[in-house]
């Protein structure tokens, strides 16, 4: 009887780390990237790659953030709201602190703290995830006026806080490192750890998942409020990276984020989705906002084209999975 | 026939028309909306008067238009969002072809178009080629507003035309008396109250929404029915968008912006599930009245409008938690 | 005002064309062959009956029949007519009404609009006409002797009067041929009354009943005609005269029943390791028993009779009102399930899609899921060691699957419920609940999954075997206890045990 079992194959390396929606998304990076240096051979140049990686900075953080909520069937909205409101509570606090160290986690701490709120609301009020941070993205984009009306300029002057946006490592710069990083840790907790499972398994049947022992709350709760320190650690990066707290900063920040995640083949559902599809897609969504200026076309399409984007790849993935079924 | 013991199947007794009422979500909203009234009319001295009433009908119009058009389709079981940017690019044919022909009914006759188009992609999309609803609308979302931008350059077309009819639209009122906005909103809300009620159709948006299963095996087309949701919203948002740009007075290119999470807000607000198969029109209507009126009040207040948009929010997680609270406990 | 109509209608129905004919239906899932070859001929005016074991391919043929699946292959005839039925509209405009065994109504929705939910009566200018809908629906239910408001909201019924509106639905509709699929399965003795006379009147009016079912007793009382399918394919067919029991079952099982239960193990009479005492919830009352290491404990009750909300209950997945529950001699927090499956106690659920399985999740992760502390250390996960201990399982249960990896939807029934059994026996339980436990399971794994509840309990493990069907119950519990109305109506030993005392305890 054991044969049925161990004399299958185990999986290639490839497809272990990947599914199929990934090998989509990676054939569509290919031959954009061929499709634009076709036109615009400095795509390649070392300048072009870095700006392109510095721009998925921002979007990598907090979509690795969301990629775990959406996989636990959550969703979080006010994550643009929240990200310039952290912002500019981070300039703020370093103004007043002279400290780059009370100012980050100021704004971390900030953004955590609407997360907490948004779990809170989700796991003890039973309130859906959609609306209860569309209302969380009305109060904070109420709020931040309430807090300050202008923006929040530099007034400290510390070297560290530019550098957090602007500095290299090497030729690598500083923000695409700390993305790096919290990607990596990202990916390794949801491959992993217990939690990672938990996550998928809440995510996948929140029933079964408590039948079996989980506390999905609780979990929940936590995914919420480690997305809420991503947007906040994102909103203090944003906040070097303009040198001002903007308050109008993060509009249509969220539509970037979930466009991305759920592009990468996250599914809506909870349940599915995985870190290598969500960094392909934001990769394919920047290489794409990248070409359209560099090819010196409208940059208005950078609004059209990752729409059409998101739409066809969701629906390739379906008539694919439909040809599996059968 | 044996007479049965069996207490199972003794006659319930018909619940008292008291206990119907509390259990009816509209009742809650309505009560809602007075206590809010009453709490602004004392507030504020100018609150309560003939004008500043049908001014809120007339502020609460747009959202009460898109709105019914969302619920259908959240009703049936989908969602749209590509509302907000579709009621922003509606201008941008009625605006021009009014400039060029100086006819209202060609300009609204090329915004509805659009509308139409817009409805039919995004029924397509969702009900034949399978598509989730939100990522589909939110795809068409981006494309429509990138569509809009691209067209315009990033500036507003103005009205070159000034027919004294387009002013009327949107800032008009009929008899003096109440704004057309408002009017034509309660026009397409009481139509709709009817086809929800009193159509096969209607009976069948609740049935998708709330079983598909079951409504395939009652016969009725799924598809069908959340195709013809999706193009209504899009209708609707499209009637929206030209009562928007009458009262803006030109096609400006951020119009809209934001609008879908307002809509959407005011429909849950309502009652109306987000799981499908769930809610009424008249909730939703005192939905959107209840926002109204709380933006016009605090604006009464001389509160910022910051604080309105705080005030909005908190009452939004408030009014679904409570809900949901009483549907738990119904269940116990 | 609704017989005057039937009658107009069925004045056009010709009995001397057979009604309905199937000949050669084959139908094929991925890996399973559902229908092969199968024939079916219903007379206008009889009542003909459908029976076979779970996974014969009895519902496999009605949804053909409904227009839920498409056949493969075979030909389909209505009076004589051929036709082709790729949609349940297409069944409906075909005359024929499927009572399905899950309620299809709108739980939204009153009773009376639920009767005409296929076919609304409108005026000339295509209002829906409520006044009718409601009165017709009163008048209907009064014929039948049916006792329920028809402006109730569907969703509040008891679900045995939910089924009886699904049955009255078939008067009104204009079917020709009427498919039951196990109408009785939730019906208490009084409604299944009121079903044969509804059955009565509809034959009368020479339309034609398709009647599923596994029950022998009815089917004496009802049918005129069998039809056993066994395994996909058709076995017999002949007049209900022609059979007795023993022939009937013949032809349903194949074999013999006892090879269905071995026992390998003596009379369980170990410590007690689930103590329950004055358990009340919202749908139980005063529940109070106990269950020892190494014996099943059978729990028998109609539909709604309590026996899921027990299981729930037991396992801390729903609120307790009043009551203690102690596992192994602790006492069980309310509300809790992660202390509870700390104790020692699991739950095998009844409904292995929305509360069992991660369908889009691997067999792996499924069966791994409640002991994963066991393979990490500070949370971090040893997968070598984690994927030997589950394959070991998957060798020791049989479980057929291509892989570990393999998303657990595309297993069978019956291979899915041993990657759940096996979830908790990795971890290591005092107590396991099984609710159904053979719920969708074919005919072959069947006999597995009884084999290893029985050597759960052979290895000292106390089993609580929440059950609807009479010969597991019989066949491997230790003692059993009966559920009425969410409460204990009566416990008895394996030997005091016959069909008939545990019968009228759970209609007690």
């Amino acid at each position: 009887m054991t044969e049925t079992a161990s004399s299958v194959a185990p999986p290639s390396r490839l497809r272990a780390l990947t599914g199929n929606n990934e090998i989509v998304l990676i054939v569509i990076l290919a031959v954009l990237c061929v499709l634009i240096s076709i036109g615009a051979p400095q795509f390649y140049s070392v300048e072009n790659v870095v700006a392109i990686l510095r721009q998925c900075a921002l979007v990598l953080i907090v979509a690795s953030g969301m990629t775990m909520l959406l996989i636990a069937a959550e969703v979080d909205l006010s994550v643009g709201a929240s990200l310039a409101f952290s912002g500019v509570v981070a300039m703020d606090v370093t103004n007043k602190t002279n400290s780059v160290l009370l100012g980050g986690l100021a704004g971390i701490a900030f953004g955590a703290s609407v997360g907490l709120f948004n779990g809170l609301v989700v796991t003890r009020l039973r309130v859906n995830s959609l609306i209860a941070t569309i209302a969380t993205m009305m109060i904070l984009q109420g709020g931040i006026y309430l807090y300050t009306r202008e923006a929040v300029q530099n007034r400290h002057s510390i070297r560290l806080f530019t550098d957090l946006s602007t500095g290299y490592v090497g030729p690598v710069p500083v923000p695409v490192i700390i993305a790096a990083l919290v990607f990596i840790a990202c990916y390794v907790v949801l491959r992993h750890t217990m939690v990672g499972r938990y996550i998928y398994a809440v995510g996948a049947n929140e029933k079964a998942a408590r039948l079996s022992g989980l506390r999905s709350e609780r979990l929940k709760l936590g995914v919420f409020v480690f997305t809420g320190m991503l947007v906040g650690l994102a909103g203090l990066l944003l906040a070097s990276l303009m040198n001002t707290g903007q308050p109008t900063a993060g509009r249509g920040f969220e539509l970037q984020v979930i466009a991305a995640v759920i592009l990468g083949g996250t599914s809506l559902m909870g349940g599915r989705g995985t870190l290598i599809g969500t960094l392909l897609a934001v990769l394919v969504l920047k290489v794409i906002d990248n070409g359209i200026i560099i090819l010196r076309w409208n940059q208005d399409l950078q609004m059209i084209v990752p729409g059409l984007v998101i739409i066809g790849a969701t629906w390739l993935d379906l008539v694919r999975r439909k040809s599996d079924a059968r | 026939m044996p007479q049965s013991p069996d207490l199972a199947l003794a006659p319930r007794p018909a619940p008292s028309i008291l206990a119907t009422l509390a259990r009816r979500n509209e009742v809650a909203l309505l009560i809602c909306l007075l206590a809010l009234i009453i709490f602004f009319s004392l507030a504020s001295s100018s609150f309560l008067t003939p004008r500043n009433l049908t001014n809120v009908l007339g502020q609460a119009s747009l959202a009460m238009v898109a709105g019914v058009g969302v619920a259908i389709v959240v009703m049936s079981g989908e969602i749209d969002v590509s509302i907000g940017s579709l009621a922003g690019a509606v201008g941008i044919p009625l605006v021009t072809i009014m400039n060029m022909t100086e006819s209202l009914p060609l300009g609204i006759a090329g915004a509805l178009l659009l509308a139409l188009v817009v409805g039919v992609v995004n029924g397509y999309l969702v009900a034949y080629l399978g598509i989730n609803s939100l990522i589909a609308t939110l795809g068409t979302m981006f494309i429509i507003r990138g569509g809009i931008y691209l067209y315009t350059g990033q500036r507003s077309i103005p009205d070159t035309a000034y027919l004294e009819e387009f002013f009327q639209l949107g800032n008009g009122r009929f008899f003096d008396f109440l704004p057309y906005p408002a009017l034509i909103s309660l026009i397409i809300l009481a139509i709709f109250i009817y086809v929800m009620r009193m159509r096969p159709f209607g009976r069948q948006i609740y049935a998708v929404g709330g079983n598909p299963e079951v409504a395939r095996l009652a016969g009725f087309d799924v598809r069908r029915v959340k195709f013809i949701c999706l193009v209504i919203s899009a209708l609707l948002a499209g009637v929206a968008g030209i009562l928007l740009s009458s009262r803006l007075g030109s096609a400006v290119h951020v119009a809209g912006l934001g609008f879908e999470f307002q809509v959407v807000a005011a429909v849950v607000l309502g009652g109306v599930s987000l799981a499908g198969g769930v809610g009424s029109l008249v909730g939703v209507a005192l939905g959107v009245l209840i926002l109204s009126f709380l933006s016009n009040g605090l604006g009464m207040l001389n509160l910022a409008t910051e604080w309105q948009l705080v005030v909005t929010g908190g009452i939004i997680i408030a009014a679904v938690a409570f809900d949901e609270f009483k549907r738990r406990n119904q269940k116990q | 005002m609704l017989d005057e109509a039937r009658t107009g209608h069925a004045a056009a129905i010709d009995t001397s064309i057979p009604a309905l004919e199937m000949v050669g239906i084959g139908k094929r899932f991925p890996g399973v062959l559902a229908l092969e070859n199968v024939d079916l001929r219903l007379e206008p005016g009889k009542v003909h009956a459908l029976m076979g074991e779970n996974g014969a391919g009895k519902s496999t043929l009605i949804k053909i029949l409904a227009g839920v699946y498409e056949k493969d292959v075979g030909t389909i005839r209505i009076a004589g007519r051929e036709v082709e039925i790729r949609t349940p509209r297409d069944a409906l405009s075909q005359g024929i009404k499927v009572v399905f065994q899950e309620i299809a109504l709108i739980p939204e929705f009153t009773v009376a609009e639920n009767i005409f939910l296929e076919d609304y009566p409108t005026s000339g200018a295509g209002n829906i006409r409520w006044r009718k809908i409601r009165d017709d629906a009163a008048a209907l239910f009064d014929r039948i002797g049916f006792k329920v408001n028809p402006d109730a909201r569907t969703g509040d019924l008891p679900v045995s009067q939910q089924q009886m509106v699904e049955i009255a639905r078939a008067l009104a509709s204009e079917a020709r041929i009427v498919v039951m699929d196990e109408p009785t399965s939730s019906l208490t003795p009084t409604e299944v009354e009121m079903l044969f006379s509804v059955i009565r009147r509809l034959t009368s009016l020479g339309i034609a009943i398709l009647y599923v079912s596994h029950k022998l007793d009815e089917i004496f009382e009802i049918a005129d005609t069998v039809t056993v399918l066994r395994d996909g394919r058709h076995i017999s067919t002949q007049p209900k005269t022609a059979h007795t029991s023993d022939t009937l079952i013949r032809d349903m099982i194949g074999r013999q029943i006892g090879d269905l239960f071995p026992r390998s193990r003596g009379a369980g009479t170990g410590d007690v390791v689930v103590g329950v005492s004055g358990l009340s919830t919202a749908k139980l009352a005063d529940i109070a028993f106990e269950a020892r290491a190494g014996e099943v404990l059978g729990v028998f009750g109609l539909m709604g009779a309590g026996r899921t909300e027990l299981a729930k209950a037991l396992v801390g997945y729903d609120p307790i009102r009043t009551g203690t529950i102690t596992i192994g001699g602790s006492p069980l927090c309310p509300h809790d399930t992660r202390t509870a499956v700390s104790l020692g106690i699991g739950l095998l659920t009844e409904d292995r899609k929305t509360e069992g399985l991660m369908l889009e999740l691997p067999v792996m992760h499924n069966m791994s899921l409640a002991s994963l502390g066991r393979f990490a250390n500070m949370s971090f996960l040893d997968e070598k060691r984690e994927r030997s201990a589950v394959q070991e399982f998957v060798d020791r249960f049989r479980v057929k699957t291509p892989s570990l990896e393999q998303h657990i939807k595309n297993l069978s029934g019956g291979n899915q419920q041993k990657v759940l059994l096996a979830r908790w026996l990795m971890r290591g339980l005092k107590v396991i609940v099984v609710d159904e436990p053979t719920r969708g399971i074919d005919v072959g794994a069947k006999s597995e999954i009884f084999a290893l509840i029985d050597r759960l309990a052979a290895e000292g493990l106390a089993v609580i075997m929440m059950t609807s069907e009479m010969p597991e119950l019989l066949g491997l519990s230790d003692r059993i206890m009966v559920m009425a109305e969410g409460r204990i109506t009566a416990t008895m030993g394996r030997d005091e045990a016959t069909q008939e005392k545990i019968l009228n305890a759970a209609i007690a």
